[in-house]
């Protein structure tokens, strides 16, 4: 699996909701040594309710300039959480990615947490 | 003279961006059809390179990061694919015109067909990517490109009526020429000053020289000094052309009508010295360019890159240059002509920008990126403001281009 493989997809609840897309994954660098840096582990996706463009990276830190683009971005983003892990109960298997009609998702599993996007 | 020289990369960068081939001639073009009457563009793109270049050196002197790996990372591989396929048509449409152009000098000094120096122009350039240092570069390439200096001397031998010339300054389209042409020629000339391959070299070039947190001066400095010459030296050559050219309804066409108000200010020697000027210029641009092409390569793909490792170290990057040269040497040889070549090419640059523009405004306000170096208020304000502009310049640029059918 690579990371792609996790982003840009609908996120659901195991009712069938829609509840956003996912626009990013969170990683930790926490694992074992791996050459010079320790090997990262994914912590969850960030999944946004609105849009499924890019936020740029203003859901990171509460970063507020420059106005003009922070602005509508947080506006376009608004509700943005990141789900665990742990949470997610069923990913889509490459064959369902495929499908034109994207109706392909992902799981969250009954009584998910959102948690804060920023790091 | 060490302070001359610690600001090359900066007079190497504007060098490629306000007096490459082409722009040697659209600024000729525009003083000969236009007087001064679109000088303005000019200073509002100084103001905007110096921005967007001030920004982009920040980033990477603090973070050490180049420009085009940044726009990889916060628009993602698509996004910046769009933006890399764009700013290479641009980057390698320039280094065309660059290799034409440095053949067309070559012609101009020694009256063999510019046809003959076009293969030598290419392995001359490419030898210089190989083997020169980056420093070495930039030193000899800014410092013979000054010499283009000549033609604000020329200016003042031509001893216009200053009252006049400065009255030209103010914004009207003459009688003759219309209103969509104006436009026309303004979004060149602000994509020629503002074009993304002179901020992908002079962020990258910061990351050749090693720049840290302690360069930031260092960085201003290239700015500040660098793109207001260059575009100081523009508005010179357009200022020859309005007063020799204009009053006698000479429209220019090639490289060599540029030297015409030369000649008649300061005779063979003042020609002689600004041949070397256009022939190092558009050297450095085609230096510049090639060095841009593999920068934003391998920027988007993740390989290894710049002149301060070994070739073999860095292969693919400089295998994609050696491929972009072989392509111009190719294009050339159908007899296209290398200024043509550069009439489209700004406006790709404009449709180009604000792809480019955007994430370095964004990152430049991160604080896990910037550290205490974020923009201040005042640099978002313009910052701000050059958004929008490029923005609207990158939606009328191609509408202008067909409406004008490229300002003819």
């Amino acid at each position: 699996m690579i990371v792609s493989d996790l982003l840009d997809l609908r996120a659901e609840t195991t009712d069938g909701e829609t509840v956003g897309w996912t626009v990013d994954a969170r990683l930790v660098l926490d694992g074992p040594l791996d050459g010079p840096l320790a090997r990262p582990r994914l912590v969850g996706l960030v999944v946004s309710p609105h849009t499924r463009t890019s936020f740029l990276g203003f859901e990171r830190a509460q970063v507020p300039a420059p106005w003009l683009i922070a602005r509508p971005l947080r506006r376009l983003h608004r509700g943005t959480f990141l789900v665990r892990w742990e949470d997610i109960a069923r990913l889509p298997l490459p064959a369902e990615r495929r499908d034109p009609d994207r109706r392909s998702a992902v799981v969250l599993r009954a009584g998910y947490g959102r948690h804060d996007p920023r790091l | 003279m060490n302070r001359l020289l610690g600001v090359a990369l900066g007079i190497l960068t504007a060098i490629g961006g306000f007096l490459d081939a082409g722009d040697l001639v659209t600024n000729a073009v525009v003083g000969s059809r236009f007087g001064l009457s679109l000088a303005w563009v000019v200073g509002l793109g100084i103001v905007g390179i110096c921005v967007f270049a001030h920004m982009s050196g920040k980033v990477a002197a603090v973070s050490g990061r180049a420009t085009f790996e940044v726009i990889r990372e916060r628009l993602g591989p698509r996004a910046a694919g769009l933006n890399l396929v764009a700013s290479l048509a641009v980057t390698v449409l320039t280094l065309i015109a660059e290799v034409g152009g440095i053949a067309l000098a070559l012609q101009l000094a020694s009256s063999v067909d510019h046809r003959l120096w076009v293969p030598v122009a290419a392995l001359a350039v490419w030898l210089v990517l190989w083997r020169v240092k980056f420093k070495v570069m930039e030193n000899v390439t800014g410092l013979l490109g000054l010499t283009l200096i000549g033609f604000a001397v020329a200016v003042f031998l031509l001893g216009p009526d200053w009252g006049e010339l400065a009255a030209g300054l103010a914004p009207s389209v003459p009688a003759n020429e219309s209103t969509t042409t104006y436009w026309y020629y303004a979004v060149a000339l602000f994509g020629a000053a503002m074009t993304p391959y002179e901020v992908f070299f002079f962020s990258s070039g910061g990351v050749e020289e090693k720049w840290t947190v302690r360069d930031l001066a260092t960085s201003r400095l290239n700015v500040l000094i660098g793109f207001p010459l260059g575009g100081f030296l523009s508005v010179a050559i357009a200022a020859c052309a309005a007063i020799v050219l204009l009053p006698r309804g000479i429209a220019v066409d090639s490289m060599a009508q540029l030297v015409l108000p030369v000649a008649q200010a300061g005779g063979m020697l003042l020609v002689a010295v600004v041949i070397v000027g256009i022939a190092a210029a558009t050297f450095g641009a085609a230096l510049e360019t090639a060095l841009s092409t593999g920068y934003t390569l391998a920027q988007y793909l993740g390989w290894s890159w710049g002149k301060f490792r070994r070739p073999a170290h860095a292969a693919r990057f400089h295998l994609s240059m050696i491929v972009a040269l072989v392509v111009a040497v190719a294009v050339l040889a159908t007899n296209v002509d290398p200024v043509a070549v550069t009439e489209y090419s700004v406006v790709f640059s404009a449709v180009a920008l604000p792809l480019t523009y955007l994430p370095i405004l964004v990152v430049a306000n991160d604080p896990e990126y910037m550290g205490e170096h974020t923009n201040g208020r005042a640099l978002n304000a313009v910052g701000s403001v050059y958004l929008v502009v490029l923005t609207v310049v990158a939606l009328a640029a191609v509408p202008l281009m067909i409406v004008t059918r490229a300002g003819s």
